[in-house]
């Protein structure tokens, strides 16, 4: 397309068999105007226990910050390395700081039922995003390139092969695990909490059970 | 440090109560998971609701 948006009518530059067009809509419209990165929340979120899906969050960031300069050392780095290792840690440690926050979270959502007012894909997408973590840390366990990662391989196995999944998911290919862990699950987790976030900016935060705000 | 950090470490220590079997440092992380979810349910959260109020009340 040659021609300015100037000089074209704004039926035109609306023209639904236009793929940017269409495209352009529907990101406009994955969220009311104003509620993608509000300012302002209501009265009943000021409570701590709606602090623990944006602390999820952010040690997301933290964990896939440290992975990619853990990429860069490669999967052995720490162990001949201090810095290599304090990375690692940092990986680790927030990691851990991950799942303890999003169990809280999700302990706060369960008891306040927040799948609640068309919510029902927030808690959905929410559960997938737990479990997938859960496979993403275990490609990571099974990434240490030492003796845990080893008798994880090991006695985890069986178990995968008995889903019929070991055909494309081998366990003990710590080269097919590596990938995983660091392209494919992230992606996946990243997208999902995407889909996550957007789900909660378009029906907002559940209110607590008592608010009888709706129906 | 280098080295070292491939050689397995110990067993860790663990407690049993009938089937249940649990190390000690998972059983100390969910102790401090339920404490933080009783703490973030009781301990009030600060806002500056009051003094966005007080503005508003103002500009009336």
């Amino acid at each position: 397309m040659t021609t300015r948006a100037g000089e074209l009518s704004p039926d035109e530059t609306k023209d639904p068999k236009n793929w940017t067009n269409r495209l352009r809509g529907w990101l406009e419209g994955l969220v009311p105007p104003g509620q993608a990165l509000p300012d302002t929340q209501p009265v009943y979120v000021a409570s701590w226990i709606y602090v623990f899906g944006v602390l999820t969050l952010t040690s997301l960031v933290v964990v896939i910050a440290s992975g990619c300069v853990l990429s860069i050392g490669g999967v052995q780095w720490w162990h001949v390395s201090s810095l290599g290792h304090f990375v690692n840690s940092v990986h680790l440690w927030s990691v851990e700081l991950f799942f303890g926050f999003m169990v809280i979270h999700l302990w706060g959502k369960f008891w306040m039922a927040a799948w609640r007012g068309k919510r029902a894909m927030t808690w959905i997408s929410g559960v997938l995003l737990f479990g997938i973590s859960i496979g993403t840390s275990f490609t990571g366990f099974l990434s240490q390139t030492n003796f845990s990662a080893q008798w994880i391989a090991g006695e985890g196995k069986d178990g995968i092969n008995s889903t019929g999944a070991g055909a494309f998911f081998n366990v003990l290919n710590p080269g097919q695990m590596l990938t995983w862990h660091v392209v494919l699950l992230p992606l996946v987790v990243v997208l999902i909490v995407l889909i996550h976030i957007i789900q909660v900016r378009r029906h907002g935060v559940v209110p607590p059970l008592d608010a009888h705000l709706e129906g | 440090m280098s080295g070292l950090s491939i050689v397995a470490e110990g067993p860790g220590r663990y407690i049993h109560w009938g089937v249940i079997q649990i190390s000690v440092a998972n059983l100390a992380i969910i102790g401090v998971m339920i404490l933080l979810f009783i703490l973030a349910l009781v301990v009030p959260f600060p806002t500056g609701h009051d003094e966005r109020s007080e503005q508003e009340e103002r500009g009336r």
